[in-house]
Parts: C-alpha cells; sequence; structure tokens
C-alpha cells in the first residue's frame, strides 16, 4: 500500500518524464522536418550568403544538442524564447492568443455541462421511453459530425438563413466583452456538440447505474424525492468518472479548437500554430505544442488526483 | 440485472446493427460501383460546366473545376474507407504488440512503454500529425502512418488493461509454472481473450480516425489533389459555401453516414457483448 | 555568375495558411482621415536593403524612397536624384540629389546619406564583408562624394541596365537600426507593427512633394486570407484589399466599393526541370505546351481574369514585350501527340508536379493541367508541399520534375530574363542555352534603348521556340477600395502607394 504522499510523488515523477519525452519528440520531429526558417523568412531572391547571416544570428548554426539544451532550459523557466517570425517573445505571442483559444473551451465546457447534465438527468429518469430514445438517436447523430462540418453547416445556417452573426470578426474582449462572447459562440457550439452526445450518454447511463444500487432503492424506500436521492447520491457517486471524462472532453476540446478556430477564422493559437509550422518557426511551434502538452497533461494529473480524493480505491490499485 | 431486462436489450442491439449497416451500406455500395463505373471520370475537369447546380445531367452538381461531385463522392468513399481500415490496422497492430507486453510483464517496461504512449496522446493528436506530414511528406501511405501512430496508444489502452485482467485468472499461471514461453502465452491464451474488447474499439477506431483525416484534409494533409476523400472536399467547398452549398452537402452527408454507421454497429456489439459477457 | 539576380516569386493570391486578424486598437484621429489596407502575409523585414518579400516591399514602399522611383504607369521617374549622368560606356553613374528634403527623423538629406545607403546596399561599409545586400548593386566597386556635392558611383563592369535598382531606399547616414524603427524620406512615417495584426504608419508633415500625401494614417491590417479580409471589407473595418479573386470581388457591393483590376506583371509559370528525363527533350515540352488551353485554365483558376502567356514576359511590360509570340502554342492535341510521339513517347510518361500548398492558385492550376495533360497520355501526380518545404527543395534545392508558381519582376525588363542565363541563380528550371547566355551578357552593355529591345525580343523568342517551360497567365491583380477613398492606383507590380489616396469630399 502506498501512502498519499507517494502517490502524489509518483504522478509527479510521471507527469515530469512525459514532458519531457514530449519535448523531445517536439524538437527532434522540428530537427528534421525540411526547411530553414531563414529562407522562409528572405524569400526565394536572397542569395546563399544572407541565408547564411540570418541562420547565424538566429543561432541556427549551432550544434542540434545545444540548440535543444539551451531550448529545454528555457521552456522550464517559462522563458521561451523569441519568435524568428514575429521578433517577439514567445509568451507573449501565445498570450495574445490565449484569450480566443480559452474562452472558446471555455464557453464550448460550459454548454457541454449546461446542455448534457440536465437532458441525463431527464433521459434517465425512464430509461426507454420515447424522449430517452429520441435524446439517444440525436445523441448518436452528433457524435458522428466532426466539428468542422458542424462549423461549416453553421455558417450556412448563420450566414443565409438567419443572416445574424458575421462570422470571421473577431473582437477582443478588452474592446466589447459581450461581443467577445457573442463572436466565439458559434465556434463554440461546433465544438461543442460532438462533446455533448458523449458526455450525455456517459452520464446517462451512469446514472441508470447507480439508480439500481440498493442504496438508492433503500432511500427512496425511506420516502426521499428523487432529486435529492439524485443530488445527494447518484451524482456524487458517479462522479468519479465525470472527473475523467470531463478532463478528455476538455482536451479534446482544446485539440477541436485548433481547426474550428481556422473555418471561423479566428485568431487562436490554431492559428498561430499553423503559422509557426509553416514558417519554419521553431521558438514558437515547441512553445505552444509544450504548453499545450502541459495544460493537457496537467488536466489529466488533477483529474487523477482528484478521482482519487474521490474515490480511495484508486489508489490502491 | 435482471433476466427479463437483458431479453429486452436483443432488440436493441439488432436495431443498432440494422441502423448502422443500412448507413454504412450506403457508402460501401457507392466505394463498390466506384471500382466499375462512375458517372463521369472522377478527376475529368471541365471549364464550361463548372458550378452547375444539380441536374438531371450532374444529380449532385459539378464543382469549380467542372468536376462531377455524385462520381467525385463516389471515389472519394474508396479513400475515405481505405484510409481509415488502414490506418486501424497500423494501430491496432502497435497498440497490441506494445499493449499487451506492457500489461503481461509490467514493471519497467510497462512504465516506460505507457510513457511515451501518453506523451503521444497529450500531444493534440493533429498536431501529430500534422508535424508526422511535415516531416515524410504528404501522402496516403504517410497519412495511414501517422492515424496509426496517433491512434496506436489507445488500442495499447484496451490491451494493457484486458492483458492486466486475464493474467491473474488460473489457466494462464498455470501456463507460466509450467513453463510455457511468455512470447506464447500472450500471442495464443491473452490475444484471443483479447477479442472481444478489441472488437469494439476497432469498430469506433475507424469512425474516429475518419474523423481525424477529414480534418487533416482540411489543412491540405491528407489525399492530395486530385483525388478526393470526403474531408478534402468539403475543405476545398468551403470557399464556395454561399454559392455553392451542394459541394458541401453531398460529402458531409456522407461522411456523417459512415461514422454513423461505425457508431451504430459499435453500440450494437457493445450491446451484445455486455449481455454476453455478464 | 549571380550578380543580376532575379527578381521575387510571389503571392499569386490567397496565403492560405495564415495569419491573424484583430480589430485595430485605438484609431481615434481627428475625423475619418485614415485608410486600412487588408493584406493576407505576416510583415517581417523593415529594413530597405535586406527586404526580399513581396508582401513587405508594399509596405515600406511608402517609407523609403531611392534616387529614382517608378509610378504607376511603371516609368521610371527622379526621385531623391534629381538628375543622373551616365557615362558614355555606363560605367560611372552621377546623380544630382535634391535639395530641401528631410528624413522623418528630422535630419536633412545630404549626398553622404546617399553614400551611406548605397554602400550599405553594396555591402560596401568598413564593418560589412563585401556581400550585398541589395544583390542587384553588388556590380558598384566605389561610391562617393564630388567636388560640386554630387554622387559618383563606379561599376566594376559597365552596366546600362542598373538604373531601375537605384530605386533602393536611402536612409540617414551611419544609421542601422531600420528594422526597428524605419526612418526614410517616404510620405508616411512608420509608427508601430503589432505582429500577426497590423502594421501602422502616420502622414510625413515634411515630405518633399507639397501636399502629398492626403492621409492622416494609414494601417496595413493582417488578415488570415482572402476570406477573412473579405469579411472584414463587408464590415468596413478595412477599406482596401488587394490580390482579390473575381468571383469574389463580384460578390461585393458596388455602392461601397470600387472594383479595381489590372494586369499584375506576373508570369504564371508551370515549370518543367529542363534537366530531368524526359523534360530534357524540347519536343516534350513543346508537345506539353500544346496540349493544355491556357484559356480554360484561367477561366478555372482565375474565373477569367488573366492574360494568356506563351512566353517568360507578361505584356505589361510595354515595348520590351514581343507580340508576335502571342498565340504561338494555342491548343492543339494532334501536333502534341505527333511531338511526343517523335520523341519517343508515345504511350505518354508519369511526372510530378510539386506545388507549394498555401497558394491556392497553384494548386488549382496543377489539377486542371494534370487533367489536360491525360489527353496526351502525360500522367501528372500532384504534390502538395508547404511553402517552406517548396523553397528549400524546388526552388534552392532544384529537386522536382514541374512545379506551378508565380514569377514577378519590378518595370526592370533584365530582372525578368535574366533568370534564364544558365548559372543564375533564379534558374530554377535549369534551362541552358549558349545563345541566351550571350545575349544576355550582352545586352547590359549596350547602351542604345532600341537595340536592347531588340535583343529582349531575341531572348524571348528563344525562350518560346525551345518551350523552356510552360508559361501560362499573367493573373490580373484585383483591388476592392472603398468607395469613401479616391485617388488609388493600381501598380503593376507589389506596391501600395498610400501617398495619393484621399477621401472623398461630399
Amino acid at each position: 500500500m502506498q501512502s498519499k504522499a507517494g502517490y502524489l510523488l509518483g504522478k509527479f515523477i510521471e507527469l515530469v518524464l512525459t514532458l519531457f519525452v514530449v519535448s523531445l519528440l517536439v524538437f527532434a520531429a522540428f530537427s528534421i522536418i525540411p526547411g530553414d526558417a531563414a529562407r522562409v523568412m528572405l524569400g526565394p531572391d536572397a542569395t546563399d550568403a544572407q541565408v547564411q547571416l540570418l541562420r547565424s544570428q538566429m543561432g541556427l548554426d549551432k550544434p542540434l544538442v545545444v540548440r535543444y539544451f539551451s531550448w529545454i532550459a528555457g521552456v522550464f523557466t517559462f522563458n521561451p524564447g523569441t519568435s524568428y517570425a514575429y521578433n517577439m517573445g514567445v509568451g507573449e505571442l501565445i498570450a495574445q492568443r490565449l484569450p480566443v483559444t480559452l474562452g472558446m473551451s471555455a464557453i464550448a465546457m460550459i454548454m457541454v455541462i449546461l446542455i448534457s447534465y440536465p437532458l441525463a438527468v431527464l433521459s434517465s429518469r425512464k430509461p426507454g421511453r420515447l424522449g430517452d430514445q429520441v435524446c439517444s438517436v440525436i445523441g448518436h447523430v452528433l457524435f458522428a459530425i466532426p466539428p468542422y462540418v458542424a462549423s461549416l453547416l453553421l455558417i450556412l445556417l448563420a450566414g443565409s438563413v438567419f443572416k445574424l452573426m458575421t462570422v470571421g470578426t473577431y473582437v477582443s474582449p478588452r474592446e466589447n466583452f459581450i461581443s467577445y462572447i457573442g463572436c466565439l459562440l458559434l465556434p463554440s457550439f461546433a465544438i461543442a456538440l460532438p462533446k455533448i452526445a458523449m458526455s450525455f450518454k456517459f452520464l446517462r447511463s451512469s446514472i441508470i447505474e447507480q439508480n439500481s444500487k440498493d442504496y438508492v432503492r433503500t432511500s427512496k424506500s425511506h420516502g426521499l424525492s428523487d432529486l435529492k436521492i439524485l443530488v445527494r447520491h447518484v451524482l456524487p457517486n458517479s462522479n468519479v468518472s465525470s472527473i475523467t471524462i470531463i478532463s478528455i472532453i476538455l482536451s479534446d476540446i482544446l485539440g477541436g479548437s485548433l481547426i474550428v478556430e481556422q473555418v471561423f477564422n479566428l485568431p487562436g493559437l490554431g492559428r498561430l500554430l499553423l503559422s509557426a509550422i509553416s514558417r519554419r518557426d521553431f521558438p514558437l511551434l515547441s512553445g505552444i505544442v509544450f504548453y499545450l502538452a502541459l495544460i493537457t497533461v496537467l488536466l489529466y494529473f488533477i483529474s487523477d488526483i482528484a478521482s482519487s480524493l474521490a474515490d480511495p480505491r484508486i489508489r490502491l490499485k | 440485472m435482471t433476466r427479463q431486462s437483458r431479453k429486452l436489450r436483443s432488440p436493441e442491439a439488432s436495431a443498432f446493427y440494422i441502423a448502422g449497416i443500412l448507413l454504412l451500406g450506403i457508402v460501401v455500395a457507392a466505394f463498390i460501383v466506384s471500382l466499375f463505373w462512375t458517372p463521369y471520370a472522377p478527376d475529368a475537369t471541365d471549364a464550361s460546366s463548372k458550378l452547375l447546380a444539380p441536374c438531371a445531367e450532374h444529380p449532385f452538381g459539378t464543382d469549380n473545376f467542372g468536376r462531377d461531385v455524385l462520381s467525385r463522392v463516389m471515389a472519394a468513399s474508396k479513400y475515405t474507407i481505405f484510409i481509415s481500415a488502414a490506418g486501424v490496422a497500423i494501430a491496432l497492430v502497435l497498440g497490441t504488440v506494445s499493449g499487451i507486453p506492457a500489461g503481461y510483464f509490467g514493471g519497467f517496461a510497462d512504465r516506460s512503454i505507457m510513457l511515451l504512449g501518453n506523451s503521444i496522446m497529450c500531444f493534440p493528436g493533429i498536431l501529430l500529425a500534422l508535424v508526422a506530414v511535415a516531416v515524410f511528406g504528404p501522402s496516403v501511405a504517410n497519412v495511414i502512418w501517422a492515424l496509426g501512430l496517433v491512434f496506436a496508444p489507445t488500442f495499447a489502452r484496451v490491451c494493457r488493461v484486458g492483458t492486466m485482467e486475464i493474467k491473474e485468472l488460473d489457466y494462464i499461471t498455470h501456463a507460466r509454472v509450467m513453463g510455457v514461453k511468455p512470447a506464447r502465452i500472450m500471442a495464443l491464451h491473452i490475444f484471443p481473450n483479447l477479442v472481444s474488447q478489441l472488437l469494439p474499439a476497432t469498430v469506433i477506431g475507424l469512425a474516429n480516425m475518419t474523423l481525424f483525416e477529414s480534418g487533416m484534409s482540411y489543412l491540405g494533409l491528407g489525399v492530395q489533389p486530385p483525388d478526393a476523400s470526403f474531408g478534402k472536399m468539403l475543405s476545398d467547398a468551403q470557399a464556395y459555401i454561399r454559392t455553392a452549398p451542394w459541394l458541401i452537402v453531398f460529402p458531409a452527408l456522407m461522411l456523417v453516414f459512415y461514422i454513423l454507421g461505425l457508431y451504430f454497429i459499435s453500440e450494437g456489439l457493445r450491446v451484445s457483448l455486455s449481455k454476453g459477457g455478464k | 555568375m549571380n550578380r543580376f539576380i532575379t527578381k521575387t516569386i510571389a503571392v499569386a493570391t490567397v496565403a492560405a495558411i495564415g495569419l491573424t486578424v484583430m480589430t485595430g486598437c485605438g484609431k481615434k484621429t481627428d475625423a475619418n482621415n485614415y485608410a486600412v489596407v487588408g493584406i493576407t502575409q505576416e510583415p517581417g523585414i523593415f529594413d530597405p536593403h535586406t527586404v526580399v518579400a513581396a508582401g513587405d516591399e508594399e509596405i515600406i514602399f511608402n517609407i523609403y524612397e531611392g534616387l529614382y522611383k517608378f509610378d504607376a504607369q511603371g516609368k521610371l521617374n527622379p526621385c531623391l536624384a534629381t538628375d543622373v549622368e551616365i557615362s558614355s560606356d555606363a560605367s560611372v553613374y552621377t546623380f544630382t540629389i535634391r535639395e530641401g528634403v528631410k528624413f522623418h527623423d528630422g535630419s536633412e538629406l545630404d549626398a553622404n546619406d546617399v553614400v551611406y545607403s548605397l554602400k550599405r546596399a553594396a555591402g560596401l561599409l568598413d564593418n560589412q564583408d563585401g556581400t550585398a545586400l541589395v544583390a542587384e548593386l553588388d556590380p558598384i566597386e566605389s561610391v562617393s562624394v564630388t567636388s560640386d556635392g554630387r554622387v559618383e558611383v563606379k561599376l566594376e563592369v559597365s552596366n546600362c541596365e542598373l538604373l531601375s535598382y537605384f530605386t533602393t531606399g536611402i536612409i540617414p547616414e551611419g544609421y542601422d537600426n531600420c528594422q526597428a524603427a524605419p526612418v526614410g524620406t517616404g510620405p508616411f512615417k512608420f509608427e508601430s507593427y503589432n505582429p500577426g495584426q497590423s502594421v501602422i504608419l502616420v502622414k510625413n508633415e515634411n515630405y518633399w512633394q507639397k501636399g502629398l500625401p492626403y492621409l492622416d494614417k494609414v494601417t496595413f491590417k493582417v488578415c488570415a486570407d482572402m476570406d477573412a479580409g473579405l469579411t472584414e471589407l463587408s464590415n468596413g473595418s478595412i477599406d482596401i484589399f488587394p490580390y482579390l479573386m473575381k468571383d469574389r470581388a463580384d460578390q461585393l457591393d458596388p455602392a461601397k466599393f470600387n472594383v479595381l483590376s489590372n494586369g499584375s506583371n506576373m508570369v504564371q509559370i508551370f515549370a518543367l526541370n529542363n534537366s530531368v528525363e524526359p523534360l530534357n527533350d524540347v519536343r516534350v515540352r513543346q508537345a506539353m505546351n500544346y496540349a493544355i488551353s491556357r484559356k480554360d485554365i484561367i477561366s478555372v483558376t482565375m474565373d477569367g481574369a488573366g492574360v494568356e502567356l506563351t512566353t517568360a514576359m507578361s505584356p505589361a511590360m510595354g515595348s520590351y514585350y514581343d507580340t508576335s509570340l502571342d498565340g504561338t502554342f494555342d491548343q492543339d492535341i494532334e501536333k502534341a501527340k505527333s511531338l511526343l510521339a517523335e520523341a519517343g513517347y508515345d504511350n505518354g510518361f508519369d511526372i510530378t508536379c510539386t506545388v507549394p500548398s498555401s497558394y491556392l492558385v497553384h494548386v488549382n492550376t496543377a489539377v486542371e493541367l494534370a487533367s489536360e495533360l491525360k489527353a496526351i497520355g502525360i500522367n501528372m501526380e500532384i504534390k502538395q508541399v508547404d511553402w517552406a518545404t517548396w523553397l528549400d527543395e524546388v526552388y534552392a534545392g532544384r529537386h522536382y520534375d514541374t512545379t506551378v508558381i508565380c514569377l514577378t519582376s519590378t518595370y526592370a525588363p533584365f530582372d525578368v530574363v535574366g533568370r534564364y542565363e544558365s548559372n543564375a541563380s533564379g534558374n530554377f528550371i535549369n534551362y541552358s542555352n549558349a545563345q541566351v547566355d550571350e545575349l544576355l551578357n550582352k545586352i547590359p552593355m549596350v547602351s542604345d534603348e532600341s537595340e536592347r529591345t531588340e535583343l529582349y525580343h531575341q531572348v524571348l523568342a528563344l525562350l518560346t521556340e525551345d518551350a523552356c517551360s510552360v508559361y501560362i497567365q499573367d493573373p490580373t491583380t484585383i483591388t476592392a477600395v472603398s468607395t469613401r477613398l479616391e485617388g488609388y492606383n493600381v501598380y503593376p507590380m507589389y506596391v501600395q502607394d498610400m501617398s495619393t489616396v484621399k477621401l472623398v469630399e461630399n
């Protein structure tokens, strides 16, 4: 049997090791991609001498190992260097784009919870009834629509049918918070749709399972109302796995936003990432990838810890 | 669960099967027919008949090159099916050969394999594929490898957990005591028992991989022009979203049919397997 | 010999992989005396001597000025120089410097600034290693101030075609911080650059051309791609948007936007690597020229907005262009087939076309080409690569069979054809013809204008005869300009001249 501290330590070491492997993968991948940041910046007309000059200015002529260690030292101290293409701090650039990606993820997550929880509770009340079945079928259909297809369809609907929103305009939160939320609604919805279906399906079956347990029946026979049983007993007990599923959904949402940003023309991290790849802007690319991976790893870490607190049995495994 | 409620599940499973096979059937039928016949050559451009709305000659309309959308949708089903199947095959092989030993031996081997798997999963999957394609160049084969790599950890997890359960069973312990080699135990005793868990994972993997491939195509990394997959057709069509919506509607429908068909079948499998398994 | 290195390969239209759109911050100058120009490429370099990307040149055209300057008709006019005297053997250029011109930092322009700038551009400063920053100015041997205050430029070899390169920007003597804080003499001053968002320029109150510019402020705003730019146009957050596709321009409200179109002076080329089999056979290259329909390609890729080309130069180059070559390669499938048969490829062959995926027009052109080449049995596979890979492998490395790209130039005709010299660094098609080399070596020595024009015609004829590649079109530049503005001129080169733009008076 492990102690709580030992468990946490083990998880933490795992986290650091994972990040280390991620950093190796990023660096290795980028070192073998053809193309050269200096040449991209200078364009086709640059002479070889000009390219060499810029390369040495950017430190690209140093040996791989040296570059790796100077980079890794940078990212772990949250000082990931300066972007080649934008000539400004990577941290600054990421901070600039974060409102889009985080805002979209947050709104999508709220949509998932607000829609899937009530539906799952209603649906599981009388499993097999018409309403439940309709919800389930719709859930399956939504699950089968890729976020970017949903985006295209939403643009089509919003633009030509409802003439509601101007797609492709981004308003920064500092300028006008309401419009900022407004311009993120459609894209967030596109990302949220399949996740709503996923979370609905999961919650529904988990509530049904809990409902069949003896303690719920006992509570019922003691005359507790359905709502109380649900809030006091059923949901908390299904929570262990909802923490897990929510962290999975969150990391999926982060990934999905990369593509949806592209469809909706939003200046988020995804766009920055693609531009970093196409310009061979290694400090920027690796910074984004590393911190995205960090967020994902942390999410899993937190969900592991949270589940182990909620259900001590998990630690014993 | 009571015996009664188990019985009630059977029609549920078959409803899923029927719906799934019907939907999948549409796509597979398009694929099979396309091998022998398409109304027009899918790549043949014709500047004089570009962007025609659906009409008698072109039931699904034509695209910005004057290519017949129906023919292209049929041809695209080939790539979509092929890429997802080959990708799943690779992920399955990579997943089993890493997941089963990880679960069987535990300890250091387990930790390092899972560490690698976790690291891959921590990447946004699309990014991993993006980098892989950027490194090795865009081609159908590379896309398949990239997909296989991205999805391998999922299968590895299923195998690892399954193996950890199975290896504690008496007959495996017996075999080990008898001195049967681990490789033989894993191949002959453990793997066959994992099939019931791998089957639904495979079907769902096909669907997820298709979603993923369409996302990659959307970013220009998948099937190369003039060939088409559903995702590629959709991404090409985005510029014409207002002027020629038929370019979006038909590939989107086919894509959803394919994925939904697979989900229904996996759902059916899950229902009937959980019934038999309990 | 890469002295006359050639010009920019440019963006035909959309950079699909792109950047960012953010609404401008705090633009509250008096009235509405500003303009916002949409750009689809992230700006990068603001130094007038190291700039190479067309997207950057467009912007800094408003900040820096050279001794000479092109106008919207492609005519070369005196600018910071009032006059030039060229020695009879074209080896010494002597410029008279304009008086009363002030830099953005308030200092007065004098001959020493010109000497410093030209030396810096030619790599002749003491702290430089001799590599010219502006490659075209490499032939400069020395720059000095004459006793009467003029600037004398001596060349290593006579060259009659060099004047158009004295358009390179002049900066204050000793100044070396152009990247972070550009200082020039142009109509607009650099104010700020927000990566991924915008470059902001403000009016130069001391501009030497009286009355210009009209606008107080010009913002170059980065748009992710053409469609993003279009949305911003219709929202009113962009006033001027160049490089539109025709079908998109057609969707704009004519009451709100004037749509201007003009030849772009670009050459879209289906480049054939002349050193790769079977493309090393002139008959194969001719067959490919005859097999395709330029009209259909233009219809499919540009919605008809392009001018068919059969040679390496755009008709926008005026008299240098040879009209007698028009129609040389009108589509003739039978002729193409027989040429292929002659070359021994009765059954056609397989080939790869490597295209930069960020340029939709080129990818689409490749798709149409592949479909048309099928008619003569050529099976062309398309390979999309990203821009960085394309530059590295195709342009610099020349590891490719065929590709599609746009070549641009300024108005210097030598830039257009110079790349076809056997050893030119821009000769990425590996073309080699001793006759062409000889002509290209001769042209800079010929001082007579009409004789030079005749030599250019001969070069073009040889290129066409050898079918060195398949020239497709000069894509039309379509620019949307808000009806609240007037005076915008479409240049047949990569330039956004904002000095003449003003508000429409009501």
